[in-house]
């Protein structure tokens, strides 16, 4: 039986991925090129809470805690990985160990599909759908908080935020255009721009960040 | 020995006397001048090799006398493993020179560069920058 099982799982896992032609290139395990942030306006509400932040206190990697999609995104050398199945798309991104599972389902809206990483209900719940050969990927359900702490240091983003992520095939490039839709803090939607190159073999490894090791204030000798 | 520490503990001093009262985020660039170097001596207390940065401990003896802890920051495990730095060869226990880029904010922190341990052997990495630029010319690595 336990054999049995095991044997279920390897198939499980071996299942190749679904895509054909050229968004199949989206397929594999990808490392940052370069990012690119657009027109940053922010509404006054933006602006306060930006002079605002503190990175000591207000960043949430130092608690092990995925700000947002984009946030991961500009970590440098954490790889993120694609994996297109029939119903629907994993992507795995190595930093903090995110797991995210977008289902490809005619019709569901974002707010009633599943949250997109089980373990951090706060990035939201995502739907993907290909518009010819690029995935878009729309989430809503973000929680107020930090959206950004390395591209954009402390940019926030409200529970109003709506977000639009096209992931565009390029052979052994990728590039991911996001785009986030919020009234209460940009004034016009804010466009990061990320490309990616492939890693040949490259795999996704486990993070396991631990908070006391993440801290600012590890360096602090009283605080040890 | 001394005189390598006494310009480390100068350069510190001044880093601590001069940084500016508030930095924006925790990128490499923004908390350490890339631009200087110091070289550190010092016993290795700890090497935590981890995520989401990995840390270097050094017992540092003072001018005056007695130790005080140096801390050395560095990329993730995963990033450092996937450049094959081989951080194996740092031991709890040797007498090392660790060259770090300093600290904006902090006097007791630095941004690893080398590390030259007992027998000579120097231990680099190239970072991640010169990784994915040998990964764009269809290398394995740096």
């Amino acid at each position: 039986m336990k054999t049995a099982i095991v044997i279920a799982l390897l198939i499980a896992n071996s299942t190749p991925a679904h895509a054909a032609g050229k968004r199949a290139e989206l397929d594999g395990v990808w490392i940052l090129l370069r990012a690119e942030i657009g027109n940053l306006q922010l509404t006054p509400a933006g602006e306060k809470l930006r002079a605002a932040y503190d990175y000591q206190k207000d960043d949430p990697d130092f608690q092990c805690k995925p700000a947002s999609f984009t946030r991961i995104m500009h970590t440098p050398s954490p790889p993120i990985e694609v994996r297109q199945r029939q119903d629907h798309v994993e992507v795995n991104y190595e930093f903090m160990d995110v797991r995210r599972r977008v289902p490809l389902k005619k019709g569901l809206a974002p707010k009633n599909a599943p949250y997109a990483a089980s373990k951090y209900p706060h990035l939201g719940r995502s739907v993907g759908q290909y518009d010819g050969e690029t995935l878009v990927v729309e989430t809503a359900g973000q929680r107020a908080g930090v959206l950004d702490t390395l591209g954009v240091p402390g940019l926030y983003q409200s529970d109003q935020m709506r977000t639009v992520e096209r992931f565009i095939p390029d052979g052994d490039k990728m590039q991911i255009v996001v785009t986030h839709y919020d009234p209460v803090y940009f004034i016009q939607p804010l466009t990061v721009t990320f490309n990616y190159l492939r890693l040949p073999g490259g795999k996704i490894e486990e993070w396991g960040c631990k908070p006391e090791e993440a801290t600012f204030e590890r360096f602090i000798p009283a605080k040890k | 020995m001394y005189r390598k520490f006494a310009a480390a503990a100068m350069m510190v001093s001044w880093l601590f006397l001069s940084c500016a009262p508030g930095l924006a985020h925790h990128s490499v660039a923004a908390n350490f001048d890339q631009t200087k170097t110091v070289d550190v001596i010092g016993k290795v207390k700890e090497v935590a090799i981890r995520n989401p940065h990995s840390q270097i401990t050094l017992e540092v003896t003072k001018p005056e006398g007695g130790v005080t802890e140096f801390y050395v920051e560095w990329s993730d495990k995963n990033a450092l493993l996937r450049r094959s730095v081989p951080v194996g060869k740092i031991h709890v226990g040797d007498m090392v020179t660790v060259n770090v880029s300093p600290s904006r904010r902090l006097p007791n922190l630095g941004y690893f560069r080398t590390a030259t341990l007992p027998d000579g052997t120097v231990v680099k990495d190239c970072g991640f920058a010169a990784f994915r630029d040998g990964i764009a010319k269809g290398k394995t690595g740096c």
